[in-house]
């Protein structure tokens, strides 16, 4: 007996047959498809028992209620909405629902960095303790101060609506500085609007929850305006079937067809820029047909008939400029809406109890042209709705404890009497507001007559999301020293000579004041839902600890122990006002509430209030009537803006104290560029402090980003006359630069624009986020609007060309 | 011409016994070897009588918390509320008091039944379309004294006693339980 090769065949054909008679090749196969759930390198969160803890969600201004859900009370895996928060109602958008990635991102700032080599080089950060970093700055503030220079100091703030902001301005008053700006927002102009009109800074706001009908104009209510998640239940109310209740309509008046447009009853695709000639149309209409209360219009208001100016003059009235110069038939050239159009929408308008004219076409990120403003204020002023209890009422302001009285030094006094930079000799604007855009002007023309030698930013990343962020970058290599406070390192913080990194959202004490277009009060408070993770501080406790560093009066005017007990001492203001309650549970309308009808308080002390406030339940008060607080010289609403006569306007030109379609010319050679570019936002792709998370971006369409590539949107038409197809290669120019693009030929861009997401193309951060696509406000063009000073962006002129 | 018939048909019995022989050697290989070299075999970290535990009630330790989520495995703090000081002589009693909770480390039991990450299982709804525990667990009443032995596949990393998908699917088809991909992977 030999076993030779065929005796091995023999016995290796019975051990196949065997080995298929066995468990062995059918147990290996089953357990292939579950062997890669165990990989060690495969990240797997670690387990335990899961608990929630409630907090107020600080990713944006829209306040919404969270529960952040935590393993083994340290590990935060995912973020859900409060049912009991009346503003979001247990829903959150995706950048909340992604907002883990921001607590464990692998570019957090860990602990204070110090840049030892040329601006913007990452290697050249060295980690200093925060002792350190606190002496440094402290020192070279003190230096600052007592060599004269105090208004050497500048700031940037991001979350305007936050008590850091009134910390910041206490720091910077005590300090002797009135340089200390936010990051521009629709509000700006909103407030300078309400000043004109009603004397005093507010922001309108809109009883939406009652609506019957909503002429939008531009306002894109689905991809970010007014608060986010308020407005996506808000949507979600108004599309629901109620037995006995019209559903609403709701008209989308944009050039491009938008989420919102595509949702809404009617899209009027107006041309770029036109909506507010739309509007003033449309009071045409309401004007020629009577369809408006002559009684209030006349008794209530200045200069809806002619008026007589201080000096004894006649003066056109409103309803003169708007029957002289918007006829339906001229609005029809501008708007390319036809007249018998505008006539129908007027009159639907007009018959509509609960209609309402909404507009902001930037979800809010931009102050808009002033006259804009004025015009849809207008508009609602003609309807009635500014009349008590109408559908436009003024976001209330929240009673908080007023921060105690700066005390001054004669450097406090010195830098104060100095002129803000937004403010210089060459450029007195008559109305000025938050002039981050003068300023930097200001700075970049050499026009400053002092030189700032430190700027902090705290919560923002202009370098990447200010539209034309040339001129903050440009600005930047002007100043000596720049201090950012933030988590990230983003792009701005790449430029910092210092970086004082800040708690996270998630784990840090903040509040919200008050919601963007929301009519009730609202005010609530996030709190740490874990331990700081890394090296962090609060940037509240390090104003703090820089103030008590100076000392003097600047440590005497903000005596708080930490920000905890700053918090702690603005909410017993709110327990004394007594004018609200909390909510605790769904079901809660404060919407329902009525002008002056506070609802029943229910703690019973400021420490009950700061407990329940602190454990997610959120206060709300009653709406406040726009013409309840009037404040104008006259007592009445001023639709002729009476108080720019003294303001320093040219008072030849009579259409300047009324609203009207004044459009900012966009720069640039109409030939070369033929084409308008126009920024559009969405939901799921965060274009502002925070950068796109990857979990938001694998959302996004490949017909948007596909790899690195971003698609831009034009026209069929627009294609054709340039010789582009459907996923070409572009490159897209506009008098502040180019970029590549591909193209997406969509039937929903209005002939003649380029139609850019914002968002996209970040520099900084990790592999993830950096270079998908480009940033638009690197090619964006920002029009100084005359009145107020402010950046404003509707259009830039762009040329498109196959790559 | 004989001959070689016989030797051909001599070549093909010796041919079956070759075949045979691997065919056994495998199967002894597929059936016998191959379990015992798949499993490694892994004891708790200490042991822990269920029958000395009679006296409780299983929802003692095994319980439900006020939001509908089960408790899992139970924590020292459980094991607190009676043994903050040995109440026996028991030498594993001893590492429980003396290891764990005088040190408040949690126990790092070994779980015989570990489900993958991307399964959301919930007792709740299974309580309450009233299956028994031992539908899926062991019977832990009859007087078990030691924690059985968890055999740990070298390949996969689970234990063999973790339920697999198939099993999770033939039980809600036969009680009309959704078999959607969401109903258990969210």
């Amino acid at each position: 007996m030999k076993f030779g090769r065929r005796a091995f065949l023999q016995f290796a054909a019975g051990a196949v047959g065997g080995t298929l008679l066995s468990p062995l090749p059918w147990k290996l196969a089953d357990d292939s498809a579950i062997w890669s759930q165990n990989w060690s390198w495969r990240p797997s969160p670690e387990r335990g028992l899961v608990s929630k803890v409630p907090s107020t969600c600080l990713f944006c201004d829209g306040g919404c209620g969270i529960q952040v859900h935590l393993v083994n009370k340290k590990n935060a895996i995912y973020i859900e909405g409060n049912a009991a928060n009346p503003v979001n109602q247990g829903g959150v958008c995706p950048l909340a629902a992604s907002g883990c990635q921001f607590l464990y991102a692998p570019y957090r700032v860990s602990q204070p960095l110090k840049q030892t080599k040329a601006r913007g080089d990452a290697s050249g950060f060295q980690p200093i303790s925060w002792e350190q970093a606190i002496g440094e700055v402290g020192a070279a503030l003190g230096k600052m101060r007592t060599s004269g220079n105090s208004q050497g100091l500048a700031g940037i703030s991001g979350r305007p609506r936050s008590s850091m902001f009134h910390l910041w301005r206490q720091f910077f008053s005590a300090y002797g500085s009135p340089n200390l700006f936010q990051m521009p927002s629709h509000a700006d102009s909103l407030e300078l609007a309400c000043m004109l009109t009603l004397g005093h800074e507010a922001t309108p706001a809109f009883a939406l929850e009652r609506a019957s009908y909503v002429l939008s104009f531009g306002a894109n209510l689905l991809e970010g305006w007014g608060a986010p998640a308020r407005m996506q239940s808000v949507f979600g109310q108004w599309r629901q079937e109620r037995a006995g209740i019209a559903q609403p309509k709701i008209v989308q008046i944009e050039p491009r067809l938008s989420l919102t447009a595509t949702k809404a009853d009617e899209w009027i695709a107006v041309k770029p820029g036109t909506q507010c000639a739309l509007a003033l149309g449309i009071a045409h209409v309401m004007i020629k047909n009577h369809l408006y209360d002559d009684f209030f219009m006349t008794s209530q208001v200045v200069g809806f008939e002619d008026w007589i100016d201080a000096g004894g003059n006649t003066r056109q009235g409103f309803k003169s400029l708007v029957m002289q110069n918007y006829a339906p038939a001229q609005v029809a050239e501008w708007t390319g809406v036809a007249a018998a159009r505008i006539e129908e929408i007027a009159g639907q308008f007009a018959a509509q109890e609960y209609a309402v004219a909404i507009w902001g076409e930037d979800g809010g990120k931009t102050p808009d042209n002033i006259y804009s403003d004025l015009s849809f204020l207008a508009l609602n002023l003609l309807k009635g709705n500014m009349q008590p209890g109408g559908m436009v009422s003024l976001v209330p302001p929240v009673p908080l404890e007023v921060l105690p009285e700066v005390q001054m030094d004669q450097w406090a006094y010195r830098g104060l009497q100095q002129p803000r930079l937004d403010l210089t000799q060459t450029r007195q604007l008559p109305l000025p507001g938050n002039g981050l855009y003068a300023f930097l002007d200001t700075i970049n023309r050499g026009g400053s007559p002092y030189s700032v030698e430190m700027l902090m930013i705290y919560e923002a990343n202009p370098v990447y999301s200010l539209a034309e962020n040339r001129l903050i970058k440009e600005a930047l290599g002007k100043i000596s020293s720049v201090v950012t406070f933030t988590s990230y390192m983003d792009e701005t913080a790449l430029q910092a000579d210092l970086i004082l990194p800040n708690h996270m959202a998630l784990e840090r004490y903040d509040d919200v004041i008050g919601l963007p277009g929301v009519p009730y009060a609202y005010y609530a408070v996030s709190r740490p839902v874990l331990p700081p993770r890394l090296q962090t501080k609060h940037t509240g406790d390090v104003i703090l600890a820089l103030a008590a560093t100076i000392g003097g009066t600047v440590k005497g005017s903000l005596p708080w122990k930490n920000f905890e007990a700053f918090l702690q001492s603005r909410v017993k203001g709110l327990a004394a006002a007594g004018t609200g309650a909390l909510a605790g549970k769904p079901g809660v309308q404060p919407w329902a509430l009525q002008s002056g009808q506070a609802p029943k308080s229910n703690y019973k002390n400021p420490k009950d209030l700061w407990n329940k406030l602190t454990s997610g339940l959120c206060w709300y008060g009653p709406p406040v009537d726009a013409l309840q607080q009037i404040n104008t010289a006259s007592g009445k609403y001023e639709l002729a803006c009476v108080s720019l006569q003294n303001r320093g306007v040219n008072v030849e030109d009579a259409a300047v104290y009324l609203p009207h379609f004044a459009p900012l010319t966009p720069s640039g050679d109409a030939q070369a560029f033929p084409l308008l570019m126009m920024g559009y936002r969405r939901l799921n792709i965060s274009s502002e402090y925070l950068a796109n998370p990857p979990f938001m971006t694998k959302t996004l369409w490949d017909f948007l980003l596909k790899g690195n590539d971003l698609f831009v949107e034009i026209h069929p038409e627009t294609a054709k006359s340039l010789g582009l197809k459907q996923g070409d290669r572009a490159t897209l120019t506009t008098p502040e630069g180019e970029v590549k693009v591909r193209i997406r030929i969509f039937a929903g861009a209005h002939p003649g624009t380029v139609c850019v997401v914002h968002g996209l193309g970040h520099t900084a951060y990790d592999e993830y986020i950096q270079d998908k696509g480009i940033n638009i406000n690197d090619i964006i063009e920002v029009q100084m609007d005359p009145i107020t000073g402010m950046g404003t962006v509707w259009a830039t002129r762009a040329q498109l060309a196959r790559a | 011409m004989k001959e070689e018939k016989r030797s051909t048909s001599g070549r093909t019995m010796l041919g079956g016994l070759f075949f045979i022989a691997g065919l056994i050697v495998a199967l002894i290989v597929g059936w016998v070897v191959f379990p015992k070299v798949l499993y490694s075999q892994k004891t708790q970290p200490m042991n822990f009588s269920h029958a000395a535990h009679e006296d409780s009630a299983c929802e003692d330790c095994h319980y439900f918390l006020p939001d509908g989520s089960y408790s899992g495995t139970p924590g020292i703090e459980n094991c607190r509320q009676c043994h903050e000081e040995p109440m026996t002589d028991s030498e594993q009693e001893r590492i429980l008091v003396e290891e764990y909770i005088q040190k408040d480390r949690e126990i790092p039991w070994l779980v015989y039944g570990w489900q993958p990450d991307n399964v959301y299982f919930s007792h709740a709804p299974h309580q309450a379309a009233e299956l028994e525990c031992v539908q899926c667990h062991r019977d832990v009443t009859a007087d078990e004294e030691k924690l059985p032995i968890l055999y740990e596949n070298r390949w996969t990393g689970y234990s063999k006693s973790t339920m697999k998908m198939v099993e999770c699917e033939k039980c809600h088809a036969e009680r009309g339980a959704s078999n959607a991909c969401q109903t258990c992977h969210k």
